[in-house]
């Protein structure tokens, strides 16, 4: 039983294949879907580059095999963003604080965002701080991420 | 200085919408249509003789095509040259680990497969046997007489010296002077890490002999000039491309042995190659940075005037360092005497081969040249029982003294490291700071403040980084499209480079595009590293715009019948000065020149189109003050850094954003590099932080708010700017090392350099009270 | 950095996980969350011939009360845990888990995996045994409880039988006015402690009538402080003397030495941390 049938909803679509059971998620939504938004910075879940959201929680999608995702639903930067040219809240802060650079990163910081900020619309920075600490980032020395997050915030609490 | 329109406006970047909606494409994202996947077959041993090799099951593995030795490759490498330093120590020319291995992560097969995790499957099925050997890890056991050579073929373990040279009256300055303080400054061995590993796809094809390459580099054109020389084809036969690149510092400047055997497999194979490093053996094997040490003395005289500097300079430059880009020695000299008024210099240096990961450039790569004097100086401060900032004060350089020829015949000019000074001092609230440092320590605690200053030669611009070339092409509609030869990972040229063109030519950065990144359509060019794309980039840019710009208005000037000095230029469109209906869009000149040219003033060229390479001047100096406070817990040496700030001067800013960006990025390396990142190898040559489980490197919680201001002085240049990429981790290093030497100073503990994690500060303190 | 292959089983029956481990022994290992069984899988410093993943079997998830303690199903995830309001009897449990990783890995990481991953430097292995409770294993030869203080044996091992799987910890809820603290020291937030602490206090007026102390960090298992213990019980707030508490007890450790920090660095650790959670609990309990 190396290879195992797969049903996941990916991004609102209902996705359907065999994959190998060591597939992790990263690689399947990155080579098998083609939605290479979700990146690999380490492959042992650390740096968060790879974050997706599954049934609505922020994991670390190079921690999990695909096939634990059968019968979830997964959400990737991809699902997370406009297909229009217009940014989301989230993402124009991000913008507005120059809180990216390569941009390696970003999309894990993101979808990280994304998933604090729905359960923590009012963070002290303190505690941005400490929910953007599972996120690397190398370009930035996080003062924009950590801006972005702010701002975002208080955008959205009013 | 006042921001013009586009430049000095922090615009936020073109760049950010798709890279944030995952729509970057980095080397990992590209797709070739039929490629294989590579993975490599690595020593895990730092020195041995390789006695068995066999591929055979490896190459019968599920979904194998290929499984390659230095047997195949090497062979096939014509020559090596290098874009390095001149005299930079080189080691021997090999792709693959031939007969015996020589540091932990030589790669010594490449087993190319329908997808990486067959590729790996089949790696372990490579019968390998090494014989090990007595690595040489230590620098001093390295360069003693009877040490066992890392290159047996170089003949010594030392490939570059420069003997102590310098000013005949050195030695009669330190024997006169009142005070000589001497340490020997470390750094240990930290690395670069980018976000992004290091990745490469190649494809050959034989029919039309054309090597197409995808490269996550810093430099298309050096990958190119290298494949050239690799492959002994002609350098119009290789194309190389750079996707969107997570970052670079230095390690994705030259392509390594790996990436060399990639291509060669292309080659050999006929058929695609790619190849994504991953994080462990980025960690390990791609290259490592610092590890150095100076013996550094200063002689100061009665008033606290530094009246000599001596240093003695040692680099463990690791196995195979990148071509011959280290050897930091010959670009330490000049610099040492940093911001200050210095009169007296001496300097030696040795780069000395360990069996270890070789040195690739990082971000400053000869910033020992401000580490070892700043931390020399509140050492100085110390010993001579004056403040650290008053040391500072009374040699810094002020404006009274330039231009100033340091003893190394270079010549600042246009500097502010005395007003840099005063301004973090003021940020910091220094003597709010002392204070409070005194009122903590009567409740126990310590606090510390650092200091560090530095003159940073930025746009290094001698050899092939001398120059760089723009050329700007206005089309059929008017729109704008400039080339290039840099290859950005994510310093933001694109949106710095629109605000240039979009300053000079008088339109819209939306009607701006910037093509980089492809030697098929750039200008040859160096690359991004060495804080040089403003001064570079951006004043060929420029130059290239004025030239269009001109173009521009001697059409305009005959289309609407008035002097070209009459004339401005606004949201792409020319009109007479003080009309608004006298005017002809640059869609309506674009129309003239390529469709009416009859309408073209006789003698003019219907051309909108205009290049210029830029000489740059070998170095143009800014500088920053870096300001640090922090708190050690003495009972479990941690270290918490409560503020940071810089003043810093790069001239004109193009966009301050950008800027403050990069200087973040460095401080956090600084701050990152000094406290928690430690490449550590234990008495074997492993590697034991070859993960980010050990590695550790900063995140959002440890830093602080680092606070930024900023001096303008002009600069050598057109366009006005100097460079500063690296500046931020070039002075951050000594600022957090001195925040704790002054924190842990009554405890009688001396510190000399980094690492400063919490193990090596309790051990410290625990000696100082023994 | 890709994991061998492996066969993969997702029973959703306990007996049938049981009889798969059974029938591969060593070849086969439980997956629960993953957080720490996959990094290791990915980089092939362990590998096995079959994974079995706990994640359909219902029975193994959620937190009930019954009878003055809790019972957490071994696949509770670490977030839902913090989340639980019936979990909530048993503050330590919350409080711990503040300090593990990230976000990000209590999404996935479970209370189960990560006392039957016994790294010694984790934050649940410490609250399970400062609070004496019982794990729930079920095996082929059927069900059994093993208290805390026997199931941690050394790093990365407990007494477990290979063909056995944890099913559910149970711990004791304590009542009256109580306190609880959890103190560590990291290099960075999430990471493993170098050294930590785990403490519960029950007061009786002024009177200390309970106290749980645990150390992590410090040894190659939990280190349960039954003398500090003892010496606290019916002492009075006010006549203790933390400080020399914390000193004494850490005289005792012999704590392992790494990168991070050494054997005499991690003593002095704990010699502050005793104290400081002991006194975090005790404030606590007066305001309880």
């Amino acid at each position: 039983m190396h290879e195992m049938a797969l049903r996941v909803t990916v991004n609102g679509e209902r996705v359907s294949r065999t994959v190998e059971a060591r597939r992790t998620l990263a690689d399947f939504l990155r080579d098998d879907l083609r939605l290479t938004g979700t990146h690999l910075g380490c492959e042992h879940g650390v740096c968060g580059a790879c974050t997706v959201l599954l049934d609505g929680d922020a994991v670390r999608s190079c921690l999990m095999f695909a096939v634990q995702a059968d019968g979830a639903e997964v959400t990737t930067i991809e699902g997370l963003s406009e297909r229009n040219g217009e940014l989301t809240p989230i993402q124009a802060a991000f913008q507005a604080e120059h809180g990216l650079q390569c941009g390696y990163c970003t999309p894990g910081f993101v979808v990280s965002a994304h998933a604090f900020l729905a359960e923590h619309p009012n963070p002290s920075d303190e505690e941005i701080r400490d929910a953007l600490s599972g996120n690397l980032c190398r370009c930035t020395g996080y003062q924009g991420n950590i801006a972005a997050v702010k701002r975002a915030a208080s955008g959205s609490s009013s | 200085m006042t921001a013009g329109r586009f430049i000095g406006q922090a615009i936020t970047r073109t760049e950010d919408p798709r890279l944030l909606t995952g729509r970057g494409r980095y080397i990992a994202d590209v797709l070739v249509p039929g490629a294989s996947d590579a993975a490599f077959l690595r020593s895990d041993v730092a020195r041995g003789r390789i006695v068995c090799l066999d591929t055979e099951a490896a190459r019968s593995a599920p979904g194998v095509r290929a499984v390659y030795t230095a047997a195949d490759l090497n062979p096939l490498v014509h020559d090596i040259t290098t874009a390095g330093m001149p005299d930079a120590p080189f080691p021997p020319k090999y792709c693959l680990a031939e007969n015996d291995v020589r540091f932990v992560g030589d790669p010594i097969a490449i087993v190319v497969a329908e997808n990486r995790y067959l590729a790996e499957d089949a790696v372990e099925l490579i019968d390998v046997e090494i014989e090990p050997q007595d690595p040489v890890l230590d620098v001093d056991a390295a360069r003693d007489a009877d040490s066992e050579l890392v290159h047996p073929e170089v003949g010594t373990n030392t490939p570059q010296i420069i003997p102590p040279f310098g000013d005949p009256e050195l030695d009669q300055a330190f024997a006169d002077a009142a005070h000589v303080v001497r340490d020997t400054v470390v750094m240990h061995r930290y690395v670069q890490v980018p976000m992004e590993c290091r990745g490469i796809i190649a494809e050959w094809d034989p029919y039309s002999y054309e090597l197409t390459v995808w490269s996550s580099t810093q430099s298309v054109h050096g990958v190119q000039t290298f494949l050239a020389g690799l492959l002994g084809i002609g350098s119009n036969k290789i194309r190389v491309l750079q996707p969107d690149v997570g970052g670079g510092f230095g390690q994705k400047t030259t392509i390594g042995r790996d990436e060399w055997a990639v291509v060669l497999a292309a080659v050999l194979l006929g058929r695609p190659v790619r190849w994504i490093e991953d994080r462990r053996e980025n960690l390990t094997a791609a290259a490592h940075a610092r590890d150095e040490s100076m013996d550094l003395s200063v002689a100061l005289d009665g008033d606290g005037a530094v009246t000599a500097i001596r240093g003695e300079y040692i680099e463990n430059i690791g196995a195979y360092q990148t071509m011959g880009s280290n050897g930091m020695g010959a670009f330490l000299a000049p610099f040492l005497t940093n911001a200050y008024k210095i009169p007296k210099v001496g300097f030696g240096s040795q780069a000395v081969y360990t069996n270890t990961c070789g040195k690739a450039p990082y971000r400053g790569p000869f910033l020992m040249y401000a580490v070892g004097i700043e931390q020399l100086m509140d050492t100085a401060a110390r010993q001579i029982g004056v403040d650290p900032l008053d040391l500072r004060r009374r040699n810094v350089i002020r404006a009274e003294d330039l231009p100033y020829t340091l003893p190394s015949f270079l010549c600042y000019e246009s500097i502010t490291p005395a007003e840099t000074l005063d301004e973090a001092a003021s940020m910091i609230d220094y003597d709010g700071f002392r204070a409070e440092q005194i009122a903590a320590r009567d409740q126990g605690r310590c606090l510390g403040i650092g200091i560090s200053l530095c003159v940073e030669p930025s746009a290094i611009a001698f050899g092939q980084m001398g120059t760089e070339a723009a050329t700007v092409r206005m089309d059929f509609n008017g729109k704008v499209t400039v080339a290039i030869g840099s290859s950005s990972t994510g310093m933001s040229v694109a949106t710095t480079m629109k605000q240039v063109v979009a300053e000079h030519l008088g339109c819209s950065p939306d009607d701006i595009s910037i093509i980089q990144g492809d030697t098929a359509t750039t200008p040859y060019g160096a690359g991004t590293a060495g804080s040089r794309s403003a001064v570079l980039y951006g004043n060929a840019v420029a130059g290239a715009s004025t030239e269009l710009r001109s173009k521009l208005l001697e059409i305009a000037a005959d289309a609407l019948e008035a002097a070209a000095h009459d004339l401005e230029i606004d949201a792409g469109r020319v009109f007479v000065r003080g009309t608004t209906t006298k005017g002809i869009s640059f869609a309506e000149l674009a129309q003239v020149a390529y469709v009416g040219h009859d309408m073209v003033p006789p003698g003019t060229a219907p051309s909108l189109e205009a290049s210029h390479r830029y000489k740059a001047p070998t170095f143009t100096f800014s500088n920053a003050c870096h300001i640090c406070t922090c708190e050690v817990d003495v009972d479990t040496g941690r270290v918490t850094i409560l503020r940071y700030v810089v003043s810093e001067d790069c001239g004109r800013m193009i966009n301050p954003k950008v800027v403050e960006g990069q200087i973040f990025g460095g401080v956090v390396q600084g701050i990152g590099g000094v406290l928690y990142e430690h490449m550590v190898y234990d008495d074997d040559g492993n590697p034991l932080t070859s993960t980010f489980v050990d590695y550790l490197l900063p995140t959002a919680a440890e830093v602080p708010t680092i606070e930024v201001g900023h001096i303008e002085s002009p600069a050598p240049n057109p366009l006005g700017v100097k460079g500063m990429g690296e500046g931020g981790a070039i002075a951050s290093p000594a600022a957090v090392v001195n925040a704790v030497a002054d924190a842990l100073a009554p405890l009688g503990v001396k510190v000399s350099g980094s690492p400063l994690g919490p193990r090596q500060i309790f051990e410290m303190i625990a000696a100082a009270s023994d | 950095m890709k994991p061998a292959p492996f066969d993969y089983h997702c029973p959703d029956e306990l007996a049938e996980a049981i009889a798969i481990l059974q029938r591969y022994g060593d070849e086969a290992k439980v997956l629960a969350g993953g957080q720490s069984l996959i990094p290791l899988l990915s980089l092939r410093l362990s590998r096995f011939d079959h994974l079995v993943d706990l994640q359909a079997i219902d029975d193994l998830r959620g937190v009930t009360a019954i009878d003055g303690s809790i019972r957490v199903g071994a696949m509770t995830t670490q977030a839902a845990l913090a989340r639980s309001e019936d979990a909530a009897a048993v503050p330590l449990l919350a409080k711990a888990t503040s300090h593990i990783g990230h976000y990000q890995i209590r999404n996935r990481g479970t209370l189960g995996g990560s006392l039957a991953h016994a790294d010694p430097a984790a934050e649940y292995p410490a609250v399970a045994v400062a609070l004496d409770a019982s794990l729930e294993v079920a095996g082929p030869s059927g069900s059994r409880r093993i208290p805390a203080l026997d199931f941690f044996e050394s790093t990365w091992a407990t007494t477990m039988e290979p063909d056995e799987i944890l099913v559910a910890v149970h711990f004791p809820i304590w009542a009256g006015s109580c306190g609880w603290a959890v103190a560590e020291v990291a290099r960075r937030a999430g990471d493993f402690a170098m050294c930590g602490a785990v403490c519960g206090i029950q007061l009786d007026g002024q009177r200390v009538s309970r106290a749980a102390l645990a150390l992590f960090g410090v040894g190659s298992a939990p280190v349960r402080a039954h003398t500090v213990e003892s010496a606290l019980t019916g002492i009075t707030v006010d006549d203790l003397d933390l400080s020399d508490i914390g000193a004494e007890l850490a005289a005792s450790l012999d704590p392992p030495g790494d990168l991070h920090a050494s054997g005499d660095q991690r003593r002095k650790m704990a010699k502050v941390l005793v104290p400081q959670v002991l006194a975090t609990a005790i404030d606590e309990a007066k305001h309880a």
